[in-house]
């Protein structure tokens, strides 16, 4: 494989895998590190990459991979600044309505920063990434009933603290 | 295009995980507009949130500083090259080893006495060297016979001593 094909069939993943290793470690600066060690790896690796079914998915795993090396190098928690990536761009919203939504969307990320780590990353590869079930599956080499159950799991816990916040002003 | 009663269902599908991607994706356009009703508001900001998460992405220096570091690495054959001499190196010392153990048995071949050299090709000569060699056998097994009566002939004598030893003290 040569350069101008891996740019063609790797480098769209790289925000996908920024996004996941920046929901893994919490911090950009670590994030951006190990997407550049994973398309290196993947570079190197080139050779056997016309074996492999799912370039995105694999990609995905290896990041995942990378990522909690480096946490446990670090041996820190993920969460320190979970929340600071997320920008809104509505232009549909009113200058009231985006400061409120923006607001309420640093408190759905503290929410999601708080899940269980299985199901901070079901919910992220599903909600956010969009990947299928057994996509998902692949990347964090868990059943794909496992992934159901941390999805469902998630979401309900996240809906169950936003109807707590909603109805009386909890946080 | 969607009724609220339709998206009602879809989301109650959606807490349950029961909707597929493209379920979730009409979920997402909707709550991405601004016709949300007041009920639906903390799904919508979940669903925002998502979206929001999407603008999380690397820098446009990334990709650059990627691809610089791809192709010094793509002269990938130098490690090709590294991994050859190595195998090389190996080769030759594997061969070293065997051409001096061939000479060595020349060698240790050529001090051989002459009589020890096989005679398989002539059946006489053979039966000639078989013969002898049974005859020196059959020599020393006589003089091994020899030698060993003379050893039953001391036992014997010790154990006259020895009765006689005995009738002596019984007196």
């Amino acid at each position: 494989m040569n350069l101008e094909t891996f740019q063609n069939r790797v480098y769209p993943v790289k925000n996908k895998l920024f996004r996941f290793a920046f929901r893994l470690l919490g911090s950009s600066d670590d994030a951006e590190d190990v997407v550049q060690e994973v398309l290196i790896k993947v570079w190197n690796g080139r050779d056997q990459l016309d074996g492999i079914q799912n370039i995105e998915a694999w990609c995905m795993r290896v990041t995942k991979n990378l990522s909690l090396d480096r946490l446990r190098q670090q041996q820190r928690r993920p969460t320190d600044s979970i929340d600071k990536g997320s920008q809104v761009h509505y232009s549909a919203l009113s200058p009231h309505d985006l400061v409120e939504t923006t607001e309420n969307m640093k408190r759905i990320g503290e929410l999601m920063a708080v899940l269980p780590e299985k199901q901070r990353h079901v919910m992220h590869l599903r909600d956010v990434e969009g990947y299928s079930y057994q996509e998902i599956s692949e990347i964090l080499e868990i059943d794909m009933s496992q992934v159901k159950v941390n999805l469902f799991r998630a979401r309900n816990a996240v809906r169950e603290k936003l109807l707590k916040t909603n109805a009386y002003g909890l946080k | 295009m969607d009724s609220n009663k339709d998206i009602e269902q879809l989301l109650e599908n959606y807490w349950n995980c029961e909707t597929s991607l493209e379920e979730e994706q009409t979920l997402r356009n909707f709550f991405h507009g601004s016709s949300v009703p007041a009920s639906m508001k903390e799904t919508a900001e979940l669903f925002r949130f998502f979206e929001a998460e999407k603008s999380n992405t690397l820098h446009e220096s990334f990709e650059p500083a990627v691809t610089k570091e791809l192709r010094k690495r793509q002269g990938g054959k130098i490690v090709a090259m590294v991994s050859f001499t190595n195998i090389a190196r190996i080769a030759a010392g594997i061969l070293v080893v065997v051409v001096a153990t061939y000479f060595i048995r020349q060698e240790v071949r050529k001090s051989y006495p002459k009589e020890i050299q096989d005679t398989y090709t002539d059946p006489q000569l053979a039966f000639e060297e078989t013969k002898k060699a049974l005859m020196m056998i059959s020599n020393t097994f006589g003089k091994a016979k020899h030698e060993a009566g003379k050893i039953k002939m001391f036992n014997d004598a010790e154990k006259k001593i020895q009765t006689k030893g005995t009738d002596k003290s019984n007196i």
